[in-house]
């Protein structure tokens, strides 16, 4: 049996560990000419907007390996003329996730997506 | 001792949590150092714009959030949270935006995307709150800082015994130990004389201390300062930039009237000072040109008067003689030639104006007038004074037009603009006028016109002239009020790395103008340096 301390102890330096990778990454050009960013500690994401209202992010591993998009959910907050819009990305096929802003979305826009996996977890990723 | 373990465990995993948090899309260099575990659990986020610390506090999430550049807080916003909790959207309060957390509970980590919509920035700031396990269940709902939570625990094992009695009940368990594992015996006595040295003296303070976000200093010199306190000390940053600045040199000044604006009033002859109708100006009197000051009576001496007697004597005789012999021509006017009666008309009208002036010489008084506007800066008039002739009885100065007059060591090119800073006053701007080229006590004279109107100006006055000179240096400007002197005496400014952090660095300047200085190394562009309230960061300890 795990004694509570050393349990605890195990999960201070899984803290501690977890604190290097999710350290600054600077939004770089993903495949698909999107801003790629780290989205949590398991995954990255590619944010595609092409001035229409639709939104594509794409799901890749730490080693940017694409990751199916089923059983993701997203939701998309974005800075667009100055005001923050918010709406819902659906996994499709692949690795990625579409949905429709109420506006048009310029190519490099701001903001973040809020990840939510098929077990739970929760991701952010900041464009 | 598992419980020591565990409330050690608690402010280790604080300590990861602002690593695992900063940065977002800002690469500050190495993590920030860690935190003592008597702050609340906090996380911040920065982008270009803001930069925003989340405090979980009492069940209660307080936002916290700040311009990127300047540091000045952002109080009018409208403040959005994407939580567990979904859209919420945060209440203000004295500069504090704040949501009810009731999902906080110990040992969860939490996304938090925060919505800012302040006047023309809006941002969206993502950030992760790791609040830490907490071992004794606290109220349902409550967030768990470490400090209380340690504070709980040494509460609720001390029970009615007090710090001390928990202290010993340590070491008797240390003991019990030692007794059922002999074979450690050893190890175990160590083991509870550790426990008694740490706790004992430890816990009254750290009770003290619960709760509390508290500014510290960390063993390299790095401050921690909390979002609340640094408003409270008015902590202001400049984002550093470098730039081509002209090149200044000090030089050592006086304050002197402008000669065009100036005057002085003097006497042109001996004679007793009389007051104009309103009596003399006062100093401080505003005049204009043109104005009548005072009055000189002229003196006369006594052989002065003898000498203007005789003279009048001598003229009423001339003018008896000739209107006789006036009379005379009239009366045998057709025998004579009439140019002669002419002659003497002409003669008798010359006399009696010679006359006439004398007699009103003798009562003319001189009219002292303003040959400038401005006010009376010097007054050296009384009733009934006798004035000689050169005495400056009054002095006028225009308090809008000073020139400094400053003292240059080397032959320099002035551009057009200068800085005047008075010993303990305000800095002026000043316009270059012109050099002169003739050595006074092994320095050339330079003048400088004053710009605006300064306050308290006076003519007289010593100051520093902070000269602006043709050539340009490259560096980065800051206020004089940034660079502090260190302990070593170097000079140093505070760099805000992080939302809470703050780093000294060494620096090396020189001087630039009046208000601002030059760093020339020790500092790159792209860094914020504190400037409002740089004296009282380095007070932290």
């Amino acid at each position: 049996m795990i004694r509570p301390s050393t349990f605890l102890a195990a999960l201070v330096l899984a803290t501690l560990f977890a604190a290097g990778p999710a350290a600054a990454h600077q939004p770089r050009l993903g495949p698909h000419g999107g801003a790629l960013v780290d989205a949590g500690g398991h995954h990255h994401a590619e944010l595609v907007a092409d001035g229409s209202a639709t939104v594509t992010v794409h799901l890749s591993d730490m080693a940017d390996a694409a990751v199916p998009s089923t059983g993701f959910k997203a939701e998309a907050i974005l800075v667009v003329d100055g005001k923050p819009v918010r709406f819902a990305l659906e996994p499709t096929e692949g690795s990625r996730l579409v949905g429709t802003a109420p506006v048009p979305v310029p190519k490099g826009v701001k903001g973040a997506v809020r990840l939510t996996g098929p077990d739970g977890a929760t991701a952010q990723a900041k464009f | 001792m598992q419980r020591r373990l565990q409330i050690a465990s608690l402010a280790l995993a604080l300590l990861a949590a602002p690593a695992t948090l900063a940065h977002d899309g800002h690469d500050h260099g190495a993590p920030p150092p860690p935190v003592s575990a008597t702050v609340a659990p906090r996380a911040d986020a920065s982008s270009a714009d803001l930069e925003m610390v989340v405090v979980a506090r009492a069940g209660v999430l307080e936002i916290l959030i700040d311009r990127f550049r300047d540091n000045e807080p952002v109080t009018d916003a409208v403040v959005e949270v994407d939580g567990p909790a979904g859209v919420v959207k945060a209440t203000p309060e004295g500069g504090v935006f704040r949501i009810p957390a009731p999902w906080a509970e110990p040992g969860r980590s939490v996304d938090l995307a925060v919505t800012v919509q302040a006047g023309d920035v809006v941002d969206v700031l993502t950030t992760t709150l790791t609040l830490p396990p907490a071992e004794p269940k606290p109220a349902a709902g409550a967030v768990v800082s470490p400090a209380q939570a340690s504070e709980t625990g040494a509460a609720m094992i001390s029970g009615g015994f007090g710090d001390w009695g928990f202290a010993l009940a340590g070491f008797a368990a240390g003991l019990l130990v030692a007794v059922s594992f002999r074979r450690r015996a050893v190890v175990a006595t160590a083991v509870a004389g550790l426990f008694l040295l740490g706790l004992a003296p430890g816990a009254p303070t750290r009770a003290a201390e619960a709760s509390r976000d508290l500014a510290q200093r960390f063993p390299d010199g790095s401050l921690f300062v909390p979002k609340t306190s640094q408003r409270i000390l008015g902590l202001r940053t400049l984002f550093t930039e470098i730039a081509d600045h002209p090149t200044t040199v000090e030089l050592p000044g006086r304050v002197i009237p402008d000669p065009d604006g100036s005057g002085v009033v003097q006497s042109s002859l001996a004679g007793r000072l009389k007051p104009p109708p309103g009596g003399f100006p006062r100093l401080g009197t505003a005049v204009a040109a043109g104005d009548v000051l005072a009055f000189v009576e002229p003196a006369v001496a006594a052989a002065d008067v003898t000498s203007q007697n005789q003279q009048a004597r001598e003229l009423d005789q001339q003018i008896a003689l000739i209107e006789r012999r006036l009379d005379r021509y009239r009366q045998i006017a057709t025998t004579i030639a009439r140019a002669q009666i002419e002659d003497a008309e002409v003669e008798l009208a010359g006399l009696e104006a010679r006359r006439s002036n004398l007699d009103r010489r003798q009562r003319a008084a001189e009219a002292l007038v303003a040959p400038v506007s401005g006010v009376i800066a010097a007054v050296a008039a009384t009733a009934g004074q006798i004035a000689e002739p050169n005495t400056i009885v009054f002095r006028i100065v225009d308090p809008r037009r000073f020139w400094v007059e400053a003292l240059a060591y080397e032959a320099h090119a002035f551009a057009a603009h200068a800085t005047g800073r008075p010993a303990g006053g305000e800095s002026f701007p000043l316009a270059f006028i012109g050099g002169g080229l003739s050595d006074r006590a092994q320095a050339v004279p330079v003048h400088f016109s004053v710009s605006g109107q300064p306050k308290g100006l006076r003519a007289g006055q010593l100051l520093t002239v902070a000269a602006t000179l043709a050539e340009t240096r490259g560096g980065i400007a800051v206020p004089r009020a940034a660079v502090l002197r260190g302990t070593n005496g170097r000079s140093l400014v505070w760099e805000h790395t992080n939302p809470e952090r703050f780093v000294p660095r060494e620096v090396r300047v020189e001087p630039l103008d009046g208000e601002r200085v030059l760093i020339v190394a020790g500092i790159e562009a792209g860094r914020r340096i504190v400037t409002g309230g740089a004296e009282l960061l380095n007070q932290i300890r």
